[in-house]
């Protein structure tokens, strides 16, 4: 399983802004996250209710009876904790960004250098 | 492209390439669909957005019409949806990448492990000690891939070319074939429909990455002995091992298209597919130079990259010049502006035996035709894959070499 993001992440280049508000690029790709989170947990649900339905193993409303134990509290929140550290990527860009004092300057000139030779 | 048209598009699996388990995969999957979504839905939008408030805006303002990307720019750049656009197009190029990374950093060993265990299929792989990187390469990384061509510091060597591999894929949505290789595909296609009786004996492809576009030289011309470049070890050790496990025997060498150390008039074909845009002003002449003094007399260049911007509206080039400035493609514009028959006759080729046209996209023969690999033999068929590649197909600079240069 790789739900936990391990990876650098770093892209060389500045990340472009968009709206006038940077906190608003966060939040668009925040949401661009949660989508793709979402979609993979359809997906998982999806490939769950076919299996079920296939071997007739439970019932669908066993769903709502289950109680999770500590080892299924823990995994869970194991789990959250590795999708909102997904979720705060885009300003870990930022963060290496800084670090490393790359900028608009910089990119504007690669731009200008390449173009010429 | 009808528009109920689902794409289930699936990358053919190889020992080397890495998707990761059913999340990863799930998460790929939403890229694909995202991406599809972003130039299907939403680029209609934003043009609708354009020729409907922004342009109007631009013409009572300055009593005329954007003439280019850069008036367009003015015209449109504080549009919200533009913004938005952008925004998001940004994200699914990041999210792309990082769907592919974790599980690829995971499953490295199991990477190193089956790259050792590939039958050999009379492949090579060159690489130098010392290689100057041009700069082109390695000062941005190149359309947001973390690492670029090269790699982070200390990756292991199949880093790159493993992680470029998915990424591409997820890149054009599976409109490069489930092993990546159409244009490469397309462009044999299309040299053998126009040049039936050519049958190239050494060929040379430049910038070849993971050698996804080289392959198919090797299966479609087998009697050619297929040679491929590229200035990143990284890249070309994956390539190397990957047509080992599809079976293509393809010689790799760590090279700069500027200037090889191959024989003059030594290959009958020498092809490049989406090289020139990621290169620089000054390396594009010498590139050519390069190819025409590599060329045997019959011989034939041929670049497969996009279109230039001469002949397209200037909403349709601000789209494209989207890329300079929002993905990390340095060259992507100021290339589309040079005059590249121009460049042709001044590397040697006569201006009467360089022109541009349409490779049309073998994809789509291949979507037409279900889960079944292409024949070898070209098949006729009407081109509508306008949504990927513009006009349907791949544009190719294509140049014979006529005769020795004095």
């Amino acid at each position: 399983m790789s739900d936990t993001p391990t990876s650098n992440r770093t892209i060389k280049g500045k990340r472009p802004s968009f709206f006038d508000a940077r906190g608003v690029d966060y939040l668009m790709h925040m949401v661009m996250v949660l989508s793709q989170e979402l979609s993979v947990t359809r997906d998982r649900l999806n490939t769950l209710e076919h299996l079920i339905e296939d071997k007739d193993l439970i019932k669908r409303t066993d769903f709502d009876s289950y109680t999770p134990d500590q080892d299924c509290l823990e995994e869970r929140e194991k789990n959250r904790q590795a999708l909102i550290k997904n979720l705060f990527s885009v300003m870990d860009q930022e963060a290496a960004e800084l670090v490393k004092n790359d900028s608009k300057e910089r990119f504007d000139e690669v731009i200008a250098e390449t173009a010429k030779g | 492209m009808q528009s109920e048209m689902l794409n289930t598009f699936q990358q053919s699996d190889h020992e080397l390439l890495v998707k990761g388990d059913s999340n990863d995969i799930a998460r790929q999957e939403f890229i694909k669909s995202l991406k599809g979504a972003i130039q299907q839905q939403m680029l209609p939008v934003i043009t609708n957005a354009y020729y409907q408030r922004a342009l109007p805006n631009y013409v009572s303002e300055h009593g005329k019409p954007p003439e280019d990307y850069t008036e367009a720019r003015v015209a449109f750049e504080q549009d919200p949806l533009f913004k938005a656009y952008l925004c998001i197009n940004r994200s699914s190029q990041e999210l792309q990448w990082f769907s592919v990374l974790d599980p690829l950093e995971e499953n490295i060993e199991a990477l190193d492990k089956a790259s050792k265990e590939i039958k050999p299929s009379g492949g090579t792989l060159a690489l130098e000690e010392d290689f100057e990187v041009p700069k082109y390469v390695s000062s941005i990384d190149i359309h947001c891939m973390p690492g670029g061509y090269l790699g982070p510091e200390g990756a292991h060597p199949l880093h790159a070319g493993a992680l470029y591999d998915r990424g591409v894929y997820l890149y054009a949505m599976g409109f490069m074939g489930p092993l990546n290789d159409d244009m490469g595909r397309s462009v044999v296609n299309y040299l053998k429909r126009k040049y039936p009786d050519f049958k190239p004996k050494k060929i040379l492809d430049l910038g070849c990455t993971v050698g996804h576009s080289t392959l198919p030289y090797a299966e479609l011309f087998p009697e050619a002995e297929v040679h491929a470049i590229d200035v990143s070890d990284s890249c070309l050790t994956y390539a190397h091992h990957r047509a080992e496990s599809l079976g293509m025997p393809v010689h790799f060498k760590q090279a700069n298209a500027e200037s090889t150390d191959f024989e003059d008039n030594s290959f009958d074909l020498i092809v490049s597919h989406i090289l020139l845009h990621e290169t620089s002003q000054k390396a594009m002449p010498k590139i050519f130079n390069e190819c025409h003094r590599l060329l045997k007399t019959g011989g034939l260049m041929v670049h497969a990259d996009l279109p230039p911007f001469e002949n397209m509206d200037a909403y349709m080039q601000l789209i494209l010049d989207n890329e300079t400035w929002y993905n990390n493609e340095p060259f992507w514009t100021a290339m589309r502006n040079i005059d590249q028959i121009l460049l042709s006759e001044k590397a040697g080729f006569k201006k009467e035996d360089v022109y541009f046209d349409t490779a049309p996209m073998a994809i789509m023969e291949f979507a037409n035709t279900d889960t079944t690999i292409p024949e070898d033999e070209p098949e006729d068929r009407e081109f509508v894959a306008e949504e990927y590649a513009p006009g349907g197909g791949w544009e190719v600079l294509v140049a014979q070499k006529k005769s020795k240069v004095a």
